[in-house]
């Protein structure tokens, strides 16, 4: 029986035997003669083991999987897993190498390096090309745009990019909203009249920190836009132009304010609002208009007058800047720092708000102000409770009932009541008074100014727009265009009444022709254009730079010393990013965080902690690549990334909430790719961990040996979360299936390793024990992070060891890292080769192959620095064929 | 390795079936004859309409079963309809809790999965210039959204009642344009077509294989911009409707909007103009004024009522007016004509509800659920009991008006039964 190649070739399924073709060869006689000696006693005839049949004589490697089935034979052979130890007879060690020696000559003559087919643009590499063609930063693909399906690990890989009906359609309306932007369609200011448009204190709308009362508007707070502000319901410029904007406003201050009054005048901010419609717009996003002042001795309204510049469809908003609640808030952090003040100086406040704070859920706010006022009153607080010396440890995260917020519903009641507040008592908007050029339609004629380019002197139509295409078509098609492309898009343009009308759906044709949404229309070796955006979309998911495009026309990319220097500049340009961010978030599955919801039993998670596990992984892996430190490192660093929050996840205490170098020993539990948080949630479920799928994620992505997908039928096995049988058990009753052991003897060991890592990543002792239905269970109130909360009780203790294949015994993640770090090849092999399949956009063969474990080989000459590493990629003869 | 991850080349081709068309079961064969009613015996709308926030449930269930029920105040605007309508209490989707079951509604799962509307829109939408159309009033929530095509993606609401009418009953400009775009489109794709077919010449099997996937990308494109041709050369139906100078959209205009929308989404209806609706209907948490009364919190806030009688009492002055809206929406199917003469509402199924269960915890199980027009036997309200063996899902009520519809489904969203028990 031979279990693992069996279960590794059942996908290759060679359940009937090639038919005899012209184009099979026959076996080498030696060649055949080992296969019948070693191999045809279980792999023959229509009882194969597992249908994988090494009986035939003949071998056609035009089936698309011989080369496939061939180099598992090679590996099974060279590794000597094959024939298995319990085998009757094993081959000679002269015989074997023999045989070895014989498949790797027929793999390297018929599966060599390369074979992909045209890889079409996918979205983010879509989405990047249109901004860097067209000079839109912000350019985006609607959200209806299909996502891509992700082949060999990677969603850039040429065979898992389909393109279909709806997929085109959509790419169709994309070119139409592109070339709009560069070739705006012909639509002049519509004529606005100019109108008065009344709108009066009970004309503006309301955001919940500011209030209409009697014949007035109550702004008291100045929080953001969406909170604090108010704006007109009923009024958006109908044109781009200028508006005159009348405001009455008074300063209402009274003697039973908590603050002093103000001597300084009370601030009235207008902004542009984009819509009459309730958006949650930060302040900096908005563009100001003005500023008005209010006395503070304005008890009776003042008028205010002030023209503003509004583009269609913009409505004004209204903010009071300087108010002493969340004045001018950069950020949350100011608002947790005026509240913390007001606690501070209002000690008896302070005891109300202790005392009351989780009281009735959903309190409304004039509800909390009066309740707290009677606690205030009722003189029962006691005011020397050591609490009132510190402020509150959590300031939640936007719960109903963090302390914050039930602080801002006092302090903007109370402001409310008896100030300061500012007082609108009447609005009103007359315009257009003249018509002006929006934003949008200032760049979009920028735009087109740069698109065209100045005409020729003397030229026709015909030639201003074949110079216009030539230049356009080349960078949208990443080589130089050929006459005959440009005559045929120049003839496309003719086709219109005016040359800007013509060019506007020869831009639309270029942006869905196969030349563009295809990079690598070649086959074979790559030439320089092709070879250009190879690397420019392997290490920024974007089209070649100027620089390297002029590189490419030279024909300097040939020299490998010129490609290397340009493979680290880019590493060094911010765009690389895009290649941080796609290849760890594929890798690492940092993508997969987005959808993994930890279970509420288990800890309070938001989404910034989910960001900042992402950002963790990312500046870990972008410095070593900016350090070029060793690959090694990726298993067994000294430092990494963390903010305060996420550092608690490592049990560790941290000072602030931004992301910041830290360092430590190495050798410990966490720290590099097998303690990231971020990996060992993306390899859980949220609830709770599961040995084999880490197991395979780690044979995968660290060892470069994925085992097969398991036979059908064969019952997945559930973590038990009543905590009655231990996974350990479980797995080890499902390695008694000898059809089964021979995957996971190599899966579970490296599983249990990593049993210590609870689904969001932290340390554990023992196994949680749930005890209520994730819906029935109280949702945490607290931020956890080190210990588990209500719904769960300890369980079993955690038991991490995992004795590997070759009997080393690993007694947790620690000894995984050493047992590692003793087979350097190993992890640099498997990074290697998923560089090259993420650079490529193909399925590796064993020439592919071939050349990663040369690369490897050369480590020891270059140096084992990642960035180096990558260089080498670059420089190596796979990359350099399609 | 390989066979596991090869695309599938089927997805490009996909769009045709959900759910698969099962032999018909012994058992279910009875009941599937009632529902496989002759085509031209079928109902031929569907509208759905949902609140974010729910309704509070025992003032929108009636305490009594069957028809001899008494009208709940929540439904009290429903009185003159009440023979047209079917209350159904107990279905819900088992599915998770808080805001995300608004996801859930139509679909039964939080995300990734066809809505009832598409399923039906596509079988019964070809015929008219919108297959479905997706309408709310102003700017909901990011997380609050009610359509989902096959591959799992949020439709895109009209919010604004002069988008709405302008697609409806268009302006002559965006006419001119779309027209212009539609015939350069035409020469675009012959262009690349060219492109393409110069390169299948030079290229061997494998990148012809994938250059299929283009070529046939390229005739799905042309039969779509076909359609939209043909739709563009017939004149948009004129229709006298005195639609406000200024759109409500701000937040505390929502129930003004809400009006506006179900007159022009009946509208819709009466010209024929689509035959499948959805309508997420507003209120997330501003403030509303009812009556000249200013409410004492937001709709959110009083949603979470916390069994605060003041409260649930102004929650169900919000939900009362939403119920309002709708009746007046069913009244005037009602008095509108279909081509053979019959009230719009007979042969349309409407389903009205929310994906929100009890608001104060969010919890979303025993959904509002009310149905209307077509389809169910009307007049009373089902309890639909929620233990057994196979229990009784929201789906289930769906699987019977997709079915209604023609559409040979067995399953959807967890659901494997039906309700035709229920058919009129």
């Amino acid at each position: 029986m031979l279990p693992l190649l069996a279960a590794a070739l059942a996908s290759a399924a060679l359940a009937a035997p090639p038919a005899l073709s012209a184009a099979a060869q026959p076996l080498d006689p030696s060649a055949r003669g080992f296969l019948r000696r070693h191999c045809a006693a279980c792999h023959s005839g229509a009882a194969a083991q597992a249908g994988v049949r090494l009986d035939a004589a003949e071998v056609d490697w035009r089936e698309p999987e011989a080369a496939a089935h061939w180099e598992r034979v090679f590996n099974a052979l060279s590794r000597g897993a094959m024939p298995p130890a319990d085998a009757p007879r094993q081959p000679a060690e002269a015989e074997r190498r023999r045989m070895t020696a014989w498949l790797d000559a027929r793999l390297r003559e018929h599966a060599p390096a390369g074979g992909a087919v045209p890889r079409r643009l996918n979205r983010r590499e879509y989405e990047n090309t249109i901004r860097d063609l067209f000079d839109l930063p912000e350019f985006r693909v609607p959200d209806s745009f299909p996502a891509d399906d992700s082949a060999h690990g990677f969603d850039n890989v040429a065979e898992g990019l389909i393109l279909s009906p709806p997929l085109l359609a959509q790419l169709l309306e994309s070119a139409t909203r592109a070339a709009d932007e560069v070739l705006p369609p012909g639509r002049g200011p519509a004529a606005a009249e100019s109108k008065h448009y009344e709108i009066g204190a009970a004309g503006l709308a309301a955001g919940e920190g500011s209030k209409p009362a009697a014949g007035r508007f109550r702004l008291a707070s100045s929080r953001n836009m969406a909170n604090a502000a108010v704006w007109p319901k009923r009024f958006e410029a109908p044109a781009s132009g200028v508006y005159r904007l009348s405001i009455e406003a008074a300063a209402f201050q009274t003697d039973k304010m908590f603050y002093p009054p103000r001597s300084e005048p009370l601030r009235l901010a207008v902004y542009a609002k984009p819509k009459a419609e309730q958006v949650y717009d930060p302040l900096g996003k908005l563009r100001k208009l003005a500023v008005l002042d209010v006395p503070p001795d304005a008890a009776a309204p003042r008028a205010l007058t002030v023209d503003i510049e509004l583009f269609k469809g913009e409505a004004f908003g209204l903010h009071w800047q300087n108010g002493p609640a969340f004045s001018d808030p950069p950020a949350r952090e100011y608002s947790i720092t005026f509240l913390a003040e007001r606690l501070r100086a209002d000690r008896l406040y302070y005891a109300a708000m202790l005392a009351y704070v989780g009281g009735p859920r959903g309190a409304t706010q004039k509800q909390i102000y009066d309740d707290t006022a009677a606690l205030m009153k009722s003189g029962k607080l006691d005011l020397s409770d050591p609490r009132l010396d510190k402020m509150p440890e959590r300031w939640g995260g936007g719960l109903a009932n963090a302390p914050h917020n039930w602080i801002k519903a006092f302090v903007q009641e109370e402001m409310h009541r008896f100030g300061p507040a500012l007082d609108l008592t009447a609005a009103a908007v007359e315009g257009p008074l003249r018509l002006i050029d929006d934003d949008e339609t200032r760049a979009r004629k920028a735009r087109k100014q740069r698109f065209l380019g100045a005409r020729p002197d003397g030229a026709s139509d015909r030639e201003y727009a074949e110079t216009v295409l030539r230049r356009f078509l080349s960078r949208a098609f990443r080589r130089p265009a050929s006459d005959e492309q440009v005559a045929a898009y120049a003839d496309l343009a003719a086709q219109a009444e005016s040359l800007e009308a013509g060019l506007h759906p020869a831009v639309r044709r270029a942006l869905v022709s196969p030349h563009f949404l295809y990079r690598g229309l070649r086959p074979g070796r790559l030439d320089d254009f092709d070879l250009a955006s190879r690397l420019s979309y392997f290490l920024t998911s974007s089209p070649p730079d100027a620089r390297l495009a002029a590189a490419a026309r030279a024909g300097e990319l040939a020299d490998p010393d010129v490609l290397e220097r340009e493979t680290l500049r880019l590493l060094a340009a911010p765009k690389s990013r895009n290649f941080v961010s796609s290849f760890t978030g594929q890798w690492l599955g940092t993508r997969l965080l987005e959808d993994i919801m930890p279970d509420p039993r288990l800890l309070k998670f938001i989404d910034h902690d989910r960001r900042a596990m992402i950002d963790e992984t990312e500046m870990f892996f972008a410095e070593i690549i900016r350090e070029n430190h060793p690959v090694e490192t990726f298993l067994d660093p000294g430092f990494s990334y963390r903010s305060a929050r996420l550092n608690k996840i490592y049990g560790g205490d941290l000072e602030g909430n931004h992301m910041r170098r830290i360092t430590f020993a190495r050798g410990g539990r966490h720290g590099g790719i097998l303690g990231l948080a971020a990996v060992a949630m993306a390899t859980a479920n949220g609830v709770d961990t599961h040995p084999v799928e880490r197991g395979v994620w780690l044979l995968e992505n660290v060892f470069g040996e994925p085992p097969p997908p398991p036979p059908p039928n064969v019952p997945a096995i559930a973590p038990d979360t009543s905590g009655a049988a231990s996974m350990r058990e479980q797995l080890r009753r499902h390695r008694s299936d000898p059809s089964c052991a021979s995957c996971h003897k190599r899966i579970d060991p490296l599983g249990m390793v990593m049993e210590n890592f609870d689904p969001v990543g932290r340390w554990r002792g023992r196994y949680p024990r749930y005890t209520q239905p994730p819906d029935g269970a109280e949702a945490l109130k607290e931020e956890f992070y080190s210990s588990i909360g209500r719904g769960v009780a300890p369980g079993p203790p955690v038991d991490a060891v995992g004795v590997m294949p070759d009997g080393a015994r690993l007694e947790d993640v620690t000894d995984l890292k050493r047992y590692l770090l003793d087979r350097p090849d190993v992890f640099a092999r498997c990074l290697t080769e998923k560089l090259l399949v993420y650079a490529c956009g193909r399925p590796l063969t064993y020439g592919d192959r071939r050349a990663a474990a040369r690369i490897v080989a050369e480590m020891e000459t270059r140096g084992r620095g990642f960035r180096g590493l990558i260089a080498a990629v670059v420089r190596s003869s796979a990359f350099r064929i399609r | 390795m390989a066979a596991v991850d090869r695309p599938d080349r089927r997805k490009f081709l996909r769009g045709a079936g959900i759910g698969l068309a099962l032999p018909m079961l012994e058992a279910f064969a009875p009941r599937r004859a009632r529902a496989d009613r002759p085509a031209d015996d079928r109902p031929r709308r569907l509208v759905c309409a949902g609140t974010y926030l729910g309704f509070h449930q025992p003032d929108f269930f009636p305490a009594q079963t069957g028809r001899d029920y008494d009208l709940p105040p929540v439904l009290q605007p429903l009185l003159p309809l009440r023979g047209r309508t079917t209350v159904f209490s107990g279905l819900d989707h088992r599915g998770r809790n808080g805001h995300q079951g608004w996801k859930a509604w139509m679909t039964g799962s939080a995300a990734g999965g066809v809505s009832l509307d598409q399923v039906v829109a596509a079988k019964i939408g070809a015929e008219t210039r919108f297959e479905s159309l997706q309408v709310t009033c102003g700017k909901p929530p990011a997380d609050a959204r009610i359509s989902f095509t096959e591959e799992g993606i949020a439709l895109p609401m009209i919010g604004r009642p002069s988008v709405l009418y302008g697609a409806l009953f268009g302006a002559a400009g965006d006419k001119e344009r779309l027209d212009s775009l539609l015939a350069g489109n035409r020469s675009v794709l012959d262009g690349v077509r060219g492109e393409a077919r110069a390169l299948e010449r030079r290229v061997g099997a494998a990148d012809r294989e994938k250059l299929g996937e283009y070529f046939a990308s390229l005739r799905g494109v042309e039969k779509k911009l076909a359609r939209q041709r043909a739709w563009l050369d017939k004149p948009t139906p004129r229709v006298e409707y005195p639609l406000p100078e200024f759109d409500p959209v701000a937040p505390d205009l929502a129930l003004e909007c809400e009006s506006i929308m179900y007159d022009l989404m009946a509208l819709a209806l009466t010209t024929d103009s689509t035959r499948v609706l959805t309508f997420m209907i507003p209120g997330w948490s501003q403030v509303f004024t009812i009556g000249g009364r200013r409410l004492s919190a937001g709709y959110h806030g009083l949603s979470h009522h916390g069994n605060d009688p003041a409260k649930i009492a102004e929650y169900n002055l919000v939900g009362r007016e939403h119920v309002k809206r709708f009746a007046a929406f069913l009244e005037r199917l009602q008095a509108n004509r279909d081509a053979a003469g019959r009230p719009l509402l007979d042969t349309t199924v409407v389903v009205f509800g929310s994906g929100m269960g009890n608001a104060n915890t969010h919890d979303n199980s025993n959904l509002p659920t009310l149905t209307a027009g077509a389809g169910f036997r009307r007049g009373a309200h089902w309890k639909i009991e929620r233990g057994g063996p196979a229990p009784r899902l929201l789906g289930d009520l769906y699987l019977t008006v997709m079915q209604q519809f023609g559409i040979e489904i067995e399953r959807f969203a967890g659901a494997e039964s039906n309700l035709n028990e229920y058919l009129a």
